[in-house]
């Protein structure tokens, strides 16, 4: 498991804490879809808008920090290190998450009255 | 799926009824990115130090064969590896900004697009554990150095490991790895790490006490310029010097290397020579032939037994034979089925050397004693015996 980037610091990434799954809209490929609109209120406090979903959350500071971890090489890949030894490489560490535990609040579509 | 824009934003802030003054002016818009899916990431949850090592550049390792259960090695210290499971889904996004660092930051966008690297529900957990050196052992031992006069060297088709090897192959990090190769009095032969055959080790002692005895060196000060120019011509000098390490102590007095010699590791070596020849001894003349085994000036105690022999006080007479702590399981329950299937009942002075090795970092062997046995009064004495019963 070796820190990625040589001499540079090692990237900060956060985590999101989200209840339930986390499905697509469409069905098919998760990769380049939309997940949702991330803001802070001048309080801090992070507000995910998801779909018809508002969902509010807190933002939490890590006592135990997260490695991110990406396994390296395949079966092919002849390993300096022996057979028996996984070379993983951190790709960044996570020392803050946010946490959406509240239910989410539907966003009730505003629907113009008869006159 | 082109990215949002600031008016696309806008617009779903107000249908969504919030009012963007009371927001920082930043939106974060969250797409999963192409790997997202692919599950490579995975998160490991830290243990306090891994991460400060982990900024200095520092690696640590994963390490198991497919029998083993895989740990996780520092530089100096072996966890366990568990996963843990969460009911909720973890999503790991680079370029995400905290309140802080946003308020803090001058930009002047405000909309950024991270792109989620990957997902989990599940992370690995970290614990502290002894590190797994038995197979350290285990694998010096296929092919133990019998000497520079043994055809079986030249001929041997046994692996022999060098410090890359064993990195490799034993589950603990690079520092408790070389701290038991010292412990375990191995040494490196031609790059390779070798333990002593006993009878080649027996001999190279003895050459030494009897020097030491026919020159009257005092035992805490035996030179090894001597030693190496009288048994220069029977054995290699780099095997004298490794035996005067093994059993003494170094040390420098006006620009001379000399050894104190350990009292108690000789009478030790001796006594496992005496033992290892039978089955068990009647106890009184093992304890007369030991103390005239050793070099003069040496008081043999058993004491010096510990987790190496076992006395059997109530047979008739009284015993003692070989029992050696590291041809014990290592694991804690087998290793505790395994000693009350010699012995139904122990003291707790009895069974402590066997057990001292298992202790965790800031556990004691009242704890191990607690958990794994079940204690009795015998005689007005505190036994221990098995929780269950021994097949």
């Amino acid at each position: 498991v070796s820190p990625s980037g040589g001499t540079g610091a090692l990237a900060q990434w956060v985590l999101l804490e989200l209840q339930g799954e986390v499905e697509p809209r469409q069905s098919g490929d998760l990769a380049g879809s939309l997940l949702g609109d991330l803001h802070y209120t001048c309080e801090g406090v992070p507000v995910l808008i998801v779909g018809h979903h508002i969902l509010y959350g807190k933002v939490v500071q890590l006592e135990k920090p997260f490695a991110v971890l990406v396994k390296q090489g395949g079966a092919s890949q002849p390993s300096p290190v022996g057979p028996h030894s996984h070379y993983y490489t951190v790709t960044a560490l996570i020392k803050t998450k946010l946490l959406f535990k509240t239910r989410p609040k539907p966003i009730i579509t505003h629907v113009p009255r008869k006159v | 799926a082109a990215m949002r824009s600031r008016a696309e934003v806008d617009a779903t802030l107000q249908t969504a009824k919030l009012n963007p003054a009371e927001l920082l002016p930043v939106v974060h818009c969250l797409s999963f990115g192409p790997q997202a899916g692919g599950g490579e990431c995975c998160l490991l949850q830290l243990e306090p130090g891994l991460c400060a090592e982990l900024e200095a550049g520092r690696s640590l390792i994963i390490r198991g064969e497919k029998d083993e259960h895989a740990v996780l090695c520092s530089k100096d210290k072996t966890y366990d590896m568990k996963i843990a499971d969460t009911s909720n889904m973890l999503l790991f996004v680079p370029g995400c900004k905290t309140p802080e660092e946003l308020k803090a930051d001058q930009a002047s966008c405000n909309i950024i697009h991270p792109q989620i690297a990957g997902f989990s529900k599940n992370y690995w957990e970290l614990r502290r554990c002894r590190p797994k050196l038995k197979k350290l052992r285990k694998l010096l031992m296929e092919d133990p150095y019998e000497g520079p006069d043994s055809q079986k060297d030249q001929a041997s088709t046994f692996s022999k490991y060098t410090t890359e090897d064993l990195l490799n192959l034993i589950q603990a990090s690079e520092e408790e790895i070389l701290h038991q190769l010292q412990v375990i009095d191995a040494c490196k032969i031609e790059g390779y790490w070798r333990i002593l055959d006993f009878d080649y080790e027996m001999k190279l002692l003895n050459h030494v006490t009897q020097l030491i005895d026919s020159e009257s060196w005092p035992l805490s000060k035996v030179p090894l310029c001597a030693c190496l120019e009288e048994l220069g011509s029977l054995e290699p000098r780099e095997m004298i010097e490794h035996i005067l390490l093994s059993y003494g102590r170094k040390y420098v007095d006006d620009g001379e290397v000399f050894f104190e010699m350990h009292e108690d590791k000789i009478c030790r070596a001796i006594a496992q020579m005496l033992l290892q020849n039978a089955v068990k001894f009647n106890l009184s003349e093992f304890q007369e032939v030991w103390q005239q085994s050793v070099p003069e000036g040496m008081t043999t105690r058993l004491d010096q037994l510990q987790g190496l022999a076992l006395v059997d006080r109530s047979s008739r007479p009284e015993t003692i034979f070989l029992l050696k702590v590291e041809d014990l399981p290592e694991d804690n329950q087998e290793r505790f089925n395994s000693l009350f299937g010699i012995r139904e009942k122990w003291t707790e002075v009895d069974i402590t050397p066997y057990i001292q090795d298992l202790c965790a970092e800031k556990q004691t062997v009242g704890a191990l004693l607690t958990k794994y046995a079940r204690s009795s009064m015998l005689n007005g004495v505190k036994v221990y015996n098995s929780r269950r019963p021994i097949s």
